[in-house]
């Protein structure tokens, strides 16, 4: 490992604005060792930028890619210099409808609408302009409806690498059950 | 129309379902031993009042409402014997706690985007972070149908100045829009439609397009609302990614 590659990966990333391969990047080094290179990213992401307060960026993997992000603690700082008000964030229509499509996908219109209690048409548009959820094929029942599941954004967006990360139904139930013991014993 | 996604909104309830988890929470019931027909008149109630009930969704909590009427009423007639069907509150109950979960998968879903909300990536400044690429969007034979009126009232007016003989088929037309789709990689509808010389050939070709996009040759996409609608060949590898 030499501090040359370390720099190069981080110009790369500089420039780049979409999470880039891994893969990629080991071709370009002609790395072909995971290991020498996930040790190459764990020295450049800690040594060089966690540990040191001095730099103010973050090496991150999200989406399966690699990206340059800002230190958490630098958001309300950047939120000032660039007078930015009202960071965007997603109803909770949308968290909804995004919640059964992530742990039901492909999963219909008419399914979602019925889960949330809730004619779902216009949040499911929304979330398609927003690239959160695709059209994957149509289901084969009488009017062929959509069936959609999350994307590539979607795991971006959460800062997930891939859908596994999410935890499972039962992980989850076990996670509310957990934290709902309390609340049985008052 | 529902609510807008930039819109926050604390005041109302999500919907129904949202409603009666409330009801059930405040009244500290538990979801797997209530009855339905207990909170039905406070559910009501709110309906009345139009506390926390979003106008534009009142068609959803009236159409919960007469579920729980429906049920309220069940279960003051005499039972038969054997319920081989399963009754409408069991129904109800069901989604109500599928519906819970979804809360909870939501509330995670939150906490996970303040965290990354925090990061700011390259381009988080250029305008809409969801901006980068083009979202084109499948159209609808409505929206398809809806131009080519338009573009058809536009020939309206038009003084052909003589009248051809030529007679249109679909098959040939086909052909035609497939070597043009092949050669430019798409083509614009509207652009195409309002090339043509008359009615006769524009209804063929419009029905020759329907065709297509029937026989899944092509696939109609607009990049944004209200923007252009082309069509591009409909190959598998394209579409899924």
């Amino acid at each position: 490992m030499s501090h040359e590659q370390i720099a190069l990966i981080e110009a790369i990333l500089f420039v780049s604005k979409d999470p880039l391969e891994p893969g990629r990047i080991m071709d370009f080094l002609q790395i072909t060792d995971m290991e020498e290179f996930e040790k190459i990213l764990q020295t450049m992401g800690k040594e060089h930028l966690l540990d040191r307060p001095e730099r103010g960026l973050l090496l991150k993997k999200s989406g399966g890619g690699l990206q340059l992000v800002t230190k958490p603690e630098l958001h309300d700082s950047l939120k000032d210099f660039f007078t930015i008000k009202q960071v965007t964030k997603l109803t909770l229509a949308s968290l909804e409808t995004l919640s059964i499509v992530a742990y039901r996908q492909p999963a219909t219109l008419a399914e979602i609408s019925d889960l949330r209690g809730v004619n779902s048409t216009e949040t499911v548009k929304n979330l398609l302009q927003k690239k959160l959820i695709k059209i994957t094929g149509r289901k084969k029942v009488p009017g062929l409806p959509a069936l959609y599941a999350t994307t590539q954004e979607f795991l971006i967006y959460f800062g997930l690498n891939d859908m596994s990360e999410l935890p499972s139904l039962e992980e989850l139930t076990e996670l509310f059950e957990e934290k709902e013991q309390p609340s049985l014993f008052k | 129309m529902e609510t807008p996604a930039y819109q926050v909104q604390t005041d109302f309830f999500e919907g129904p379902l949202d409603l009666l988890l409330h009801l059930i929470r405040k009244n500290k019931l538990n979801i797997n031993e209530i009855r339905l027909s207990e909170i039905t008149s406070e559910y009501l109630a709110y309906l009345e009042n139009k506390k926390g009930i979003n106008p534009s969704r009142e068609s959803d909590f009236l159409t919960t409402a007469a579920t729980l009427i429906y049920i309220k009423s069940r279960s003051l007639l005499p039972k038969p014997e054997s319920l081989t069907e399963e009754s409408p509150e069991k129904q109800l109950l069901n989604t109500l706690i599928e519906y819970e979960k979804i809360q909870k998968i939501s509330k995670m879903l939150q906490d996970m985007e303040y965290t990354e909300r925090l990061l700011w990536r390259r381009l988080e400044l250029n305008e809409n972070f969801s901006n980068r690429e083009y979202t084109l969007t499948e159209v609808s034979a409505f929206q398809l149908a809806e131009i080519f009126f338009s573009v058809v009232k536009k020939k309206e007016n038009e003084q052909f100045l003589y009248v051809s003989s030529k007679n249109y088929s679909i098959a040939a037309k086909q052909v035609e829009i497939s070597v043009l789709v092949k050669e430019n990689g798409f083509l614009d509808f509207s652009a195409y439609v309002n090339k043509l010389d008359s009615i006769e050939e524009i209804l063929v070709s419009f029905f020759t397009l329907l065709e297509m996009i029937k026989r899944h040759l092509l696939i109609a996409l607009q990049e944004s609302l209200f923007g252009t609608i082309s069509l591009y060949p409909n190959e598998p590898s394209e579409l899924s990614n």
